[in-house]
């Protein structure tokens, strides 16, 4: 569905894209993740055909981008980060308007309301909407006309944990639709939740490629780390595949006398700043 | 061809919810009025009051030239607000990911209300003129004037915001500056202005030759390429 071969990209003299290379499979969500500044919404310009005078290869839905043609669009849906909608107008008049633009017109404005429930506040004007709403009501926008991939720019941003879920299921539920989905963000927690693959994109290029779990496991180990009581309380921790070599924990478990234990795993966070030297945010 | 329609649809509401801008559309209609009947009135109250042959009549040519420059300058004003509120709102940068696209976006903003104003100032030269427009160069002056209302529109566009768009609308005024030079500034001085369009437009009045106003026509299409192309840039960042 995508293929980046060599794409590079500069705003002024100095290379701000460098030399991107990779591929997204259908019905694959794959994650750009990077601080602000590090190229990922340039990226996605790109992808969406916003920048056209790129260096290299970038076809989407069998087209190259920079020679794309109006058509392209009935195949991709984009979500701003930004709200993307006329204030002055109702939810369901911006949906009726940006809906009349496609061809495809499959999916249904109240059905698409009801989902991120804004079906009671679909007759409000989007100036009175709060933050949260106005983000649902944008992502619902790229679905209008059903398209087979999607560009999510910090889907989750802003959102309150009740409906950054929904949000995240109704991603998901695309995903099992077959869509290829592509989220840019710096929030890894979303990134290890939603995303089949990821990308680390530091100073425009790509520093690791693979999916979160193999980059969790390729740079770090689990741990346990139990406390038990033995003049004090006392912590000791082991690597989770040389829990069988730690004779301790095995006595403390023989004799029921483990006060506490846990697991920990490195996050994509933490990879991120061992790859990179740099933290997400 | 459906998003292009759709998309002007939206600028109709838009007009619909503005009363201003609603007005402003009519403002060409009430000034050739004023012009066909009031000033041929006051040139009968000045000649008779100074006692001379005529005052006004040899500049009629210069009332004509401003009616058709008019309706295309409100028509682009409306629009260039537009722009301006949807750019406040990134509403421009996501059009252009939907099949309406940079160029439909362009069309549908600026285009067919320019086709609009040819059209108006066409009718409005026809019966409210006051120096016997002849038919070939009421539709080379409409034309002229659209263009030129696409440069004011875009040179608006180009503001950051709805509040400093407003500012440079007062500025885009100077673009007509052109239509007195030939007029009222001696032969070497004019050319002065000569970069602006609405300067070879009124030298083709002024001296009845249609070559200068198809000049006029190249030179705006120079500017209206130079200025799109600083608009796309701009808007996707």
């Amino acid at each position: 569905m995508i293929k980046v071969k060599n794409v590079s990209f500069s705003y002024t003299k100095k290379p701000f894209v460098k030399d991107i290379s990779f591929s997204v499979g259908g019905g694959e969500i794959f994650g750009f993740l990077g601080p602000s500044g590090a190229g990922k919404t340039t990226l996605q310009k790109i992808l969406t055909g916003l920048i056209s005078t790129y260096d290299g290869s970038a076809v989407v839905a069998g087209m190259e981008c920079k020679r794309h043609n109006n058509s392209f669009y009935e195949k991709i849906g984009v979500d701003f980060e930004f709200s993307t909608l006329y204030e002055k107008l109702t939810a369901r008049q911006n949906l009726q308007f940006f809906s009349s633009l496609y061809r495809n017109q499959p999916a249904s404005i109240d059905n698409l309301l009801e989902a991120v429930g804004l079906h009671n506040d679909a007759d409000k004007k989007v100036s009175d909407y709060s933050k949260g709403m106005k983000s649902r009501l944008n992502f619902i926008k790229s679905l209008l006309h059903d398209p087979s991939i999607l560009f999510l720019d910090e889907p989750t941003s802003g959102l309150d944990p009740t409906n950054s879920r929904l949000m995240k299921d109704m991603i998901l539920e695309e995903k099992r639709k077959g869509k290829t989905i592509i989220i840019t963000t710096h929030n890894m927690h979303d990134a290890t939740e939603l995303c089949d693959k990821v990308a680390f994109i530091v100073n425009g290029e790509i520093r690791a490629w693979d999916s979160p779990h193999n980059l969790i496991m390729s740079k770090g180990a689990a741990k346990i780390t139990y406390s038990y009581f033995e003049n004090g309380e006392q912590t000791s921790s082991c690597l989770l595949k040389e829990i069988s070599e730690d004779t301790k924990l095995q006595m403390l478990i023989k004799d029921n006398s483990l006060l506490s234990i846990h697991s920990s795993e490195p996050t994509l966070n933490d990879i991120f700043i061992d790859l990179t030297g740099r933290t997400l945010l | 061809m459906k998003a292009i329609k759709s998309n002007f649809r939206q600028f109709l509401l838009f007009l619909k919810n503005d009363n201003m801008m609603f007005a402003a559309c009519f403002a060409p209609l009430i000034c050739a009025l004023l012009f066909r009947f009031d000033v041929p009135l006051l040139e009968k109250l000045v000649t008779s009051y100074f006692n001379v042959s005529e005052i006004l009549t040899p500049y009629y040519a210069l009332f004509d030239l401003f009616l058709s420059v008019l309706s295309p300058a409100m028509f682009c004003y409306v629009a260039a607000m537009m722009i301006l509120e949807e750019k406040d709102d990134h509403i421009v940068e996501y059009l252009f990911v939907t099949p309406l696209g940079k160029q439909g976006y362009l069309v549908s903003r600026l285009g067919v209300p320019e086709g609009i104003s040819i059209a108006v100032t066409i009718i409005l030269l026809s019966f409210f003129n006051l120096s016997k427009v002849p038919i070939a160069a009421n539709i080379l002056l409409s034309v002229a004037g659209a263009a030129q209302g696409i440069i004011t529109a875009l040179i608006i566009a180009l503001s950051s915001n709805k509040l400093e768009g407003m500012a440079s609308a007062k500025l885009t005024s100077l673009m007509s500056l052109g239509i007195i030079a030939p007029f009222f500034i001696q032969k070497g001085t004019q050319y002065l202005l000569s970069p602006l369009p609405s300067f070879w437009m009124a030298k083709g009045v002024y001296e009845n030759n249609y070559l200068y106003m198809v000049l006029s026509l190249v030179l705006s299409s120079i500017w209206i390429v130079f200025l799109i192309k600083r608009f796309a840039p701009k808007t996707t960042g």
